[in-house]
């Protein structure tokens, strides 16, 4: 396989232009290229999410793209964010606050062994973004929840604890109106 | 006597009257009759009672539903007599007179021998009654006037005639009885003019349904998309070979129909399929990379971006996961269509005999531009299809704009 240019914003920094080869996956360019090894590979064919990265759209909505069934240049010239991205840093790196999403599925123990988490993490923050855009109301916010965090997969916690923390983020950044 | 009439019969291409003794075991051959006929099919709707109706069936005249087959008195067959049953069969006649769409495949099943019809009223005799109504079926003017059919019968309802059975073998006659009339394949494999008929000098052809194409199974096409007998009768019996799965209007067939055939009479309907003396299956001519035109060389990247994580870098695909691009059957079709249709709308999860299962495959509509997916398609066909012809962005558009695609939810 030949190589080619890879250019693209993640978390916020532009990379690139580097050669790479032109059927690298997406998840490998991440761990390999990256050192960002927080996107987990599960099945590595597509199922359980727990690869995703958030692709930021031109028209400011936002998606999950699995990184295990993507190609790296899939990725060119786009706007990517990954589980690394999330919290505020200080000057040396450090963490000094997690985004709400993680911060809630800490407080409520949403996670067991974690290996989900950062694609829950993923979907449930781009849950949070769509409704600042367009709140929901109440009659519909467990069907939300479903919609948006129901294709990934979780062994260990029965999923109920992530759906009931999100749901609490949800509704404590006032995203959810009456009706 | 029985060794003559079993000749007789086999001589006729039919099959064979085996003199039962009860009706136990009439029943049971009804049983297998009706799978090879797939009667399951329209007369179930999903998640259903067996053969107690209710699948919508879309057609160019409005929504046709299967009825219930049980032997409900009610609202089933209970009624009916075997000459009753046997000219709703084969003449598409309800017991009170009046005509059945003929999206019952009457017109194939019309030059089924007396014996098989009693034999499949036996065995959905012996099933259990299911007490409800199938939904009505109400089409739009003039479809709604069942009088209107009786014309339409006498144009096309008997025109099926099979291709003479002279100088041809055993299997090959059976594998007419099995495709032909049992199977009808040709209901779908056949195109239809405006009146909704087969165009019977065209049968076998090809035809369309709901946006996709049902391929031709003439032998020479199939040859020309790599089939041998071989892999055509795995193909039935385990919905899947070397050239991909049943996908779409195929999967159920697969399911209630054709993976519980005997394998003698899927080698007789590969048999009679690809001929008594079979053209050779067309080795794949694959363009290398450096031969690629311009849209399939910008189409490698696409693949390699959104496809290779399935289907892998080589096109040989993952086991149990995805199938192998390279050679496959829909990518040696002329016709794009399918490759359009299923890019765009996926497939869903496929349970296949024994553990055997693929993964859903995510639709791209909407995803990737018109351009992208010309590139990809032609990627496709040139790499691992042997169609090196280049389609242009409008030949793929005009495809999409036929059928706008539908997300799959199940298969
Ligand atoms: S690792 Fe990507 S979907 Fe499971
Ligand atoms: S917490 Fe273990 S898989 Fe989800």
């Amino acid at each position: 396989m030949a190589n080619r240019p890879l250019q693209l914003t993640l978390n916020g920094q532009p990379v690139g232009p580097v050669d790479i080869p032109d059927d690298l996956p997406m998840i490998d360019y991440l761990h390999e290229y990256k050192n960002l090894t927080g996107s987990r590979l599960g099945c590595g064919q597509g199922i359980c999410h727990a690869c995703v990265v958030i692709v930021d759209n031109p028209d400011g909505t936002s998606e999950e793209v699995r990184t295990c069934i993507t190609g790296a240049h899939y990725f060119e010239g786009k706007q990517v964010r990954t589980i690394e991205g999330h919290a505020k840093r200080d000057e040396s790196g450090q963490v000094t606050e997690l985004n709400p999403i993680q911060q809630r599925f800490v407080d409520e123990f949403a996670f067991q062994c974690s290996y989900c988490a950062p694609g829950f993490v993923n979907a449930a923050t781009v849950l949070v973004e769509k409704l600042q855009r367009q709140p929901t109301v109440h009659s519909k916010l467990e069907q939300v929840i479903e919609d948006s965090l129901g294709h990934h997969v979780c062994r260990c916690t029965g999923y109920v604890r992530y759906y009931n923390a999100t749901r609490n983020v949800l509704t404590d950044l006032g995203l959810v109106k009456e009706g | 006597m029985k060794l003559f009439l079993t000749r007789l019969a086999l001589a006729a291409g039919l099959a064979a009257p085996v003199l039962f003794a009860h009706a136990d075991d009439q029943a049971k051959r009804g049983e297998y009759l009706a799978r090879a006929a797939d009667c399951m099919a329209c007369h179930t709707a999903p998640g259903g009672a067996p053969f107690a109706g209710g699948l919508p069936i879309v057609s160019p005249f409005g929504t046709i539903y299967g009825t219930n087959i049980t032997p409900s008195k009610e609202h089933g067959i209970g009624l009916y007599s075997d000459d009753e049953f046997f000219a709703a069969l084969t003449e598409g006649k309800r017991r009170d007179g009046a005509y059945l769409y003929p999206a019952m495949p009457y017109t194939s099943y019309h030059l089924m021998p007396r014996e098989d019809s009693d034999a499949i009223h036996a065995y959905l005799k012996s099933i259990e009654p299911i007490e409800r109504a199938a939904p009505v079926t109400s089409l739009s003017f003039p479809f709604n006037v069942r009088l209107g059919l009786m014309g339409w019968n006498v144009l096309y309802g008997k025109a099926l005639k099979l291709e003479p059975a002279e100088g041809k073998s055993e299997a090959w006659k059976r594998g007419q009885y099995m495709v032909e009339v049992l199977g009808h394949c040709g209901e779908c494999h056949t195109p239809r003019g405006l009146p909704g008929a087969m165009e019977l000098d065209k049968r076998l052809t090809g035809g369309i349904l709901n946006g996709y194409l049902a391929p031709s199974l003439l032998a020479t096409d199939l040859a020309a998309r790599g089939w041998n007998e071989q892999d055509l009768a795995t193909f039935l019996k385990h919905g899947m070979s070397a050239q991909g799965t049943m996908f779409n209007e195929m999967f159920p067939v697969f399911h209630n129909s054709t993976q519980g055939l005997s394998d003698t009479d899927l080698a007789a309907m590969a048999t009679f399929l690809l001929g008594d003396k079979p053209p050779a299956a067309k080795a794949l001519v694959e363009v290398p990379v450096d031969k690629l035109g311009p849209s399939a060389l910008r189409g490698r990247q696409e693949y390699l971006n959104v496809c290779a994580g399935c289907h892998a870098a080589g096109g040989e695909g993952k086991p149990h996961i995805a199938v192998a691009m390279r050679g496959n059957t829909t990518l040696r079709l002329e016709d794009p269509r399918n490759l359009v249709r299923v890019i765009e709308d996926g497939i869903g999860e496929q349970k296949f005999s024994g553990f055997e299962h693929m993964q859903p495959m995510p639709g791209f509509a909407g995803k990737l531009s018109p351009a992208q997916l010309t590139d990809l398609i032609n990627y496709l066909r040139q790499g691992w299809g042997g169609q090196s012809a280049e389609l242009a962005v409008s030949d793929v558009q005009k495809l999409q704009a036929e059928a706008p695609s539908i997300e799959h939810k199940a298969h």
